[in-house]
């Protein structure tokens, strides 16, 4: 997967917006990114759409059109609105990340196909940890089996899992490494100290190498990173090494382990 | 020796006077004689607070206790003890609520909260591991539980914070207003919110953010997987998962013991409407649990459509679904869910509050007060206009509301005209709403509660086995096993009394430790020393819970309290329940052999109902009798 930048090359016609050049927004994952201030067409973004998930995408095939198409033009015939699409680094993997480089700083270069596949292959993806916060019965229980499974204590203050509420509103979402794709903590670490397991696809953490700058918590999307009060190194769910203890303990079966729409770990209590 | 894990070793002594505070170690001999939480609460009571101590007084203290579990994963160690001297009773005031406020103060790394004294103005405390902040409460006055909460967790900016808050009827002095955590986890009885208020402390804040250490970790993760596995195997859990104590609306309405009108009958002809069931079907959105417990037995409910459509709230709990339908005649379930929910924000007990109500409507019924006198309200069954406006009332003590407000003693021996034989209460404390004449072991618990009228000290919840055998091998009686019999009630009454101050002293679910019977006192041992490394034993256990028992019974001998203190309202010993009642009809309570039995199994003197020296002795409790005794004579 790549990262994108749609960025205003040139406007050979009048755009009445205005657009400008050096305009530009930027696609995260399944973000849509507009720099603070700014604004983007909606007639051109409408148009850009189609390309967007494509560009995102590594494609091998010989003789796709996509890979090597870098532009595209807003629909208004007046304006003449070119917009170019620059591929950035987005993989958690250093080397795919290094390949990834290359590939960016070459546009008009396909990727090679090698690194670019997912760790583990396309058979089994990895399992990851499931939420379902509508059964959740916010007893906080994973919380503390986090805790106990890794420290032997119980404390939610190291907890690698953490029970959002909202008691007025009768809301219990559990919060956690959702093992991301493309992990931005991982992409955020400037150390190098964030790591996926090979086996669990769960983000390992190298406490040699963290200095516990917080990059990693302020990158998580769900807000499922924090640093340990203890350590000031950050707690970040290692799937208990593949049998998580949040999940044999939730009596609800609000956390379970597997892929969406089969059946998963923990599942089926209630 | 001391513990090297489960309790938190300190006790929190805050002086709201001279806004200082300090901790103590907790004294692992007092942890052995007491477990923990309301155990150990009484043994400070008793010591601290003088005999003839006024419930609102600044040398009354307010105690908040934990157990040596709370914070780990024992099933249901979620509730916190508060203790004090009742307003309401003059007795011994004591509740207990769940939630998560109880866990917090461990993590905190307290076992116990003393607040004494009384602040110059109001205020709220936050108490971390380093101590207390004084903050003041000058903008929280009169907000109701629900807003208090929320503006605390605002102004902390911590939505892990737990706040326990007295809200505006225990400012208003309302005599059963409780101590609110998580919105509606009441310690609701026996007034404790009122001394909270009186001590103008506006609410308890706590953040924890220590870990709880258990002595021996793969021992006591071994107990509890072997734990959890037979709750969940246990013939009560599905049930209990998809209603909780609601449940028990219908299954007593079944029996014909389903507090109707005020106890003028045992069935509710309305109880469908009104069940558990009902509001699962209508109004359930999904299973609320308290902390780290594996029965999500709670509710979240939004009501859904008719005049209380959006109202939302976590409960209610089997004593406020029937405080606001049988008990006073409703028929209307979101009316009652309205009502529960006035009683949460306002900060009263669903029981105390239900009870003058219907009350209050029984004596209109029966001439004995006009509609005239209760400010033109009309007084009739299931009026829910009446109901809600009452609540108000009775909240901010206006009108026959402040007659209500000092609980149903007070307001009978002020309405006078005889209406004191239909006051239900014991000791001063209403209670429950199930039927004392169709649960005869219930009915003696009730009779000799420490804290009053209460179900809560003994749940004997065995009467409803119907197992004579085991009737037979536990309690001598194949009868104990039968609701309707008297005898073995007795004994049963002791065991389970014992048993639920075990709940207690754990600040453990009593619907698990003492309704599902998951763990007794042998096995209560065994996790206690794998958390804490301590000397328990299961005799020591039981011997402790049984000592707690007596320390509360020497503490009310102390007020004065005697044999002729443990009765019941004359209706239930003397009027047979009604023809209506189904299969509960015909039924009177027996309490005086049940009494003679109860007295003799614990070993206490059948004419006066006070523990025999030997008994004391064989407690080790020589030293508290003594000292009641001396301050009898001091007075």
């Amino acid at each position: 997967m790549y990262d994108l930048r749609i960025v205003v090359e040139e406007i050979r016609g009048f755009c009445d917006l205005p657009m400008k050049p050096g305009d530009y927004i930027e696609v995260k994952g399944g973000r849509l990114h507009i720099p603070d201030g700014k604004f983007f067409c909606l007639w051109a973004l409408q148009s850009l759409m189609p390309m967007i998930p494509a560009k995102q995408r590594n494609i091998v095939e010989e003789n796709d059109w996509l890979p090597d198409t870098q532009r595209m033009v807003c629909p208004d015939p007046d304006g003449q609105v070119i917009f170019r699409f620059e591929r950035m680094p987005c993989s958690d993997s250093p080397s795919e990340r290094a390949t990834a480089s290359d590939a960016a700083a070459r546009p008009t270069t396909r990727p090679t196909t090698a690194g670019a596949q997912r760790p583990t292959g396309r058979a089994e993806p990895p399992n990851r940890l499931l939420v379902n916060e509508s059964v959740c019965s916010g007893c906080r229980a994973c919380e503390l089996a986090c805790s106990f499974a890794h420290d032997r204590v119980y404390s939610p203050e190291v907890a690698r899992i953490n029970v959002a509420k909202d008691e007025a509103a009768g809301l219990d979402r559990p919060v956690v490494c959702r093992q991301c794709g493309v992990a931005r903590c991982v992409q955020a670490c400037p150390e190098g100290a964030l790591t996926r397991d090979p086996a669990t696809h769960s983000v390992v953490v190298d406490a040699d190498r963290c200095t516990g700058c917080a990059a990693c918590a302020e990158a998580c999307l769900f807000g499922a990173v924090r640093l340990s009060a203890a350590t000031g190194r950050p707690l970040i769910c290692d799937l208990c090494g593949g049998s998580p203890a949040c999940v044999e303990q939730c009596p609800t079966g609000a956390v379970r382990y597997g892929r969406a729409g089969k059946v998963a770990a923990g599942g089926g209590r209630s | 020796m001391s513990a090297n894990g489960g309790y938190a070793g300190r006790v929190l002594r805050v002086d709201l006077a001279r806004r200082a505070w300090r901790t103590e170690p907790l004294d692992p001999a007092a942890a052995l004689r007491y477990i923990g939480g309301r155990g150990l609460n009484m043994d400070l009571l008793y010591r601290e607070v003088a005999a003839g101590t006024p419930g609102l007084d600044p040398a009354n203290r307010l105690i908040f206790g934990v157990g040596p579990l709370n914070g780990t994963l024992f099933p249901g160690a979620a509730r916190f003890n508060v203790s004090a001297m009742s307003p309401q009773t003059g007795i011994l005031g004591d509740s207990n609520a769940g939630g998560f406020f109880g866990p917090e103060l461990k993590f905190a790394g307290y076992d116990q909260v003393v607040l004494e004294g009384r602040a110059d103005s109001l205020i709220y405390l936050l108490i971390t591991e380093d101590g207390v902040q004084f903050r003041p409460a000058d903008d929280l006055r009169g907000l109701d539980v629900w807003a208090t909460d929320a503006a605390i967790r605002a102004e902390l900016g911590d939505d892990r914070a737990q706040v326990a808050v007295a809200g505006p009827a225990a400012e208003c002095g309302v005599k059963f207003a409780g101590i609110f955590a998580n919105l509606v986890r009441a310690a609701a009885r026996t007034g404790m919110g009122a001394v909270m208020a009186a001590k103008n402390v506006k609410a308890v804040a706590v953040r924890g953010l220590r870990p709880v250490t258990v002595a021996d970790p793969e021992r006591f993760a071994g107990l509890l997987e072997g734990l959890n596995a037979e709750i969940k195997a246990h013939p009560d859990y599905q049930s209990r998962r998809a209603l909780g104590t609601t449940r028990l609306l219908a299954s007593l309405n079944n029996l014909g013991a389903l507090a109707t009108r005020h106890y003028q009958t045992g069935r509710f002809e309305a109880a469908p409407e009104v069940s558990g069931e009902a509001l699962a079907e209508r109004f359930r959105t999904k299973g609320k649990a308290c902390f780290a417990c594996p029965i999500p037995c709670s509710r979240f409910f939004r009501v859904t459509d008719g005049p209380f459509a959006g109202l939302a709230s976590e409960g209610p709990e089997f004593e406020g679904l029937a405080g606001f339908t049988s008990r006073v005649g409703n028929t209307d379930l979101a009316l009652g869910l309205k009502a529960v929910d006035l009683c949460n924000r306002y900060g009263m007990d669903v029981i105390g509050t239900s009870e003058v109500i219907s009350f209050a409507m029984e004596l209109r019924e029966r001439g004995i007060i006009t509609d005239a006198e209760a400010d033109g309200l009309e007084l009739t069954w299931g009026n829910g206009r009446t109901i809600l406006a009452l609540i108000e009332k009775v909240a901010n003590r206006e009108g026959f509301g402040d007659v209500l407000a000092d609980g149903v003693r007070a307001a009978a021996a002020r309405i006078g005209r005889g209406s004191e034989v239909l006051a239900m209460h014991v000791k001063g404390l209403e209670f429950f709403q199930a039927e004392p004449r169709g649960l005869k072991g219930y009915a003696l618990g009730l009779a000799v509660a420490s804290r009053g009228g209460d179900h809560l000290r003994s749940e004997p919840s065995f009467e409803f086995s119907n197992d004579g055998v085991a009737g037979q091998r536990r309690f001598g009686a194949t009868e104990a096993a039968f609701r309707l019999e008297y005898k073995g009630k007795g004994r049963l009454v002791k065991h389970f009394e014992e048993l639920c101050a075990l709940a207690d002293s754990l600040n453990a679910c009593k619907n698990t430790v003492v309704n599902m019977e998951a763990i007794d006192f042998d096995r209560a041992a065994e996790f206690l020393r794998a958390a804490t490394g301590l000397a328990f034993d299961g005799a020591g256990v039981q011997r402790a819970c049984e000592r707690t028992v007596n320390l509360e019974r020497l503490y009310n001998a102390r007020e004065g309290l005697t044999r002729a203190d443990d009765r019941l309202p004359d209706r239930f010993v003397k009027e047979p329940l009604p023809a209506d009642s189904g299969p509960s009809a015909g039924s009177v309570v027996e309490l005086e052999p049940m009494l003679d039995e109860y007295y003799a199994a614990r070993g206490w003197d059948l004419k006066t109902g006070l523990p025999s020296p030997a008994k004391l002795t064989e407690l080790g409790l020589e030293a508290e009798a003594g000292q009641a005794r001396l301050r009898r004579t001091s007075d």
